[in-house]
């Protein structure tokens, strides 16, 4: 009698964990269905970035390059728009990489180099240095642009951190979903298409403009009330400076030719004392207009903001020069593998130069 | 599994639900910025009230008043364009990556600038350039700031420029040595 007691209460036992295993199997399961419907959800709603507003794409591509870079160039919508390391490779052989983005800051160029360098260690590091004249966070959309394109790291947590303005949370980075929720009401048919993997859009960070408005009446800079650059700046370009040093990588230091916004020659003082009491290259390209052989009726696509490809063509070149000289970097044309690398990325390059002339009618 | 699924459905529909009413939402690839309420002005320009004065209680913020067109920050551009004519000398800028044209228009005397926001032009600021023009209270570039005190009040002194804020909106005084070298309206929109 004691026996079968016994082995009745075994069995009750038995039955009992079953179901328990049971009943965490399909909550196991059931949080998997919601996580993934939610994470499919994510992927649907965030922008895509693909045919409109590509420059919202260009930090990500970045993640998909072999990193072997010379050359990175950090900055905002000055760098990617106004440098071709297409150019930088052919006539000079640098292999070189723009991790540009709209309206970067500072801080956030810092942390991408951060970034960069858990990657790769080029030798030269070029900043373009017109984001110094923010002092604090701007535009949600233009930090967005620039922090979701990063990969997860504490590089990334700490750039969120300070690029935040006041009606941002963290946690809807962590969780674009939460952001982007409102979306749903506008989708089309590219976020369908570009859920998984979104189409290239730029050549090494570079993005291609063929088109032509010449520069006129551009506005006379306001007068501010005060032209020194903020604390904030000035912190960041200092990290980024020990940054290169302790990873003994070559920092210079540029500003693009473009005519607006105003450059002022208060910050233009400010910016070439830095350089020369922490013995950095400095090359400001508004000064060099007539070496470069820029021409503002024909080497812009928006009246004097950003160049286009001729203007790019023009600068890229004078600045391969200054690499070689004062940089000293290598020709590597002659390695073979980086050479079939870059065939590739050429031919994607004149194919784009020719499609946009073509739709130019030229 | 038919509770959890609900729960979940219910979930969704919430985080779906849109936000059409916050203030500044990702709409897509493009920021919208709320022009910050602006106040209906229908009816208050029928009282008796002399120009200038229709204006400042009809209007939010201090306003730039130009022949009798009075210029509002966060307003529609494009009447205002009509109005006052051809400009000088006009500008227009593209913001990086998004869509729409800063402008700027240049009047002898002042400048207007716009962003784009709504389909429409509306303005980000007016900037006062030298002393033929002056503010409705007028103030011109050239006098003391013991004057502009004496118009506006005391203000908020920030890096060698005098603040007054007003209904989303601030009206600035660049000094130099106490004397005022650009006045600027401008917009808190942006």
């Amino acid at each position: 009698m004691g026996r079968i007691q016994l082995l009745g209460n075994g069995i009750s036992r038995k039955t009992g964990t079953s179901r328990r295993c049971a009943r965490m199997g399909k909550l196991v399961g059931s949080a998997v269905v919601v996580l993934l419907g939610l994470g499919l959800l994510q992927r649907l709603l965030m922008p895509k970035y693909a045919s409109d507003v590509v420059e919202g794409a260009l930090i990500a591509e970045y993640y998909s390059e072999e990193k072997d870079h010379d050359v990175i160039f950090i900055g905002d919508c000055e760098v990617y728009e106004n440098f071709s390391p297409a150019v930088l490779w052919q006539d000079y052989g640098i292999n070189s990489y723009i991790r540009g983005s709209a309206q970067q800051l500072i801080w956030q160029s810092y942390y991408l180099l951060e970034d960069t360098l858990r990657y790769e260690k080029p030798d030269t590091v070029i900043f373009n240095v017109l984001s110094m004249q923010y002092n604090e966070p701007q535009r949600e959309a233009y930090n967005r642009m620039t922090l979701e394109g990063m990969r997860w790291s504490s590089s990334k947590a700490a750039s969120i951190a300070v690029s935040m303005t006041e009606e941002e949370h963290f946690l809807e980075y962590v969780f674009p979903l939460l952001r982007y929720h409102s979306r749903w009401s506008e989708l089309g048919a590219e976020d369908v298409r570009y859920m998984f993997r979104t189409p290239k859009v730029s050549h090494n960070g570079y993005y291609m403009r063929v088109d032509v408005k010449p520069a006129e009446n551009v506005p006379e800079g306001r007068i501010l009330a005060d032209y020194s650059f903020g604390d904030n700046a000035w912190e960041y370009l200092e990290k980024m400076a020990a940054l290169c040093r302790e990873n003994d990588i070559r920092l210079i230091l540029v500003k693009a030719p473009s005519l607006y916004p105003h450059w002022y020659d208060q910050w233009e003082e400010q910016i070439e004392d830095y350089a020369a009491r922490n013995d950095l290259l400095y090359i400001n390209y508004l000064e060099l207009v007539e070496e470069t052989g820029l021409d503002f009726s024909t080497d812009t696509y928006d009246g004097g903001l950003h160049l286009n490809l001729s203007g790019a063509e023009k600068i890229t070149k004078h600045l391969g020069g200054v690499l070689r000289q004062e940089a000293g970097l290598a020709d590597r044309r002659d390695e073979e593998h980086l050479a079939l690398v870059w065939e590739e990325k050429l031919a994607a390059y004149e194919q784009e130069k020719e499609r946009q002339y073509e739709e130019q009618g030229n | 599994m038919k509770k959890i699924l609900a729960v979940t459905m219910a979930a969704a529909l919430l985080l779906l639900a849109g936000c059409g009413d916050s203030e500044k939402v990702i709409s897509g690839d493009v920021v919208n910025v709320s022009t910050g309420g602006q106040q209906e002005t229908t009816g208050e320009t029928e009282s008796v009230q002399p120009p200038e004065q229709q204006a400042q209680t009809a209007a939010k913020g201090y306003v730039f008043m130009t022949g009798g067109i009075t210029v509002e920050m966060d307003g529609d551009m494009n009447p205002i364009l009509a109005a006052l004519g051809e400009p000088v000398s006009y500008f227009e800028a593209a913001s990086c990556a998004f869509e729409g044209l800063d402008k700027t228009y240049t009047y002898n005397g002042f400048e207007i600038d716009t962003y784009p926001a709504q389909d429409k032009d509306l303005i980000s600021a007016v900037i006062l350039k030298d002393d033929s023009v002056t503010t409705a209270e007028g103030i011109c570039i050239g006098d003391s700031l013991e004057k502009v005190q004496g118009a506006y009040g005391e203000g908020e002194q920030e890096n060698g420029m005098v603040v007054y804020e007003k209904d989303g909106m601030k009206l600035c005084f660049i000094l130099q040595e106490d004397s005022i070298v650009s006045i600027e309206y401008r917009s808190t929109a942006l």
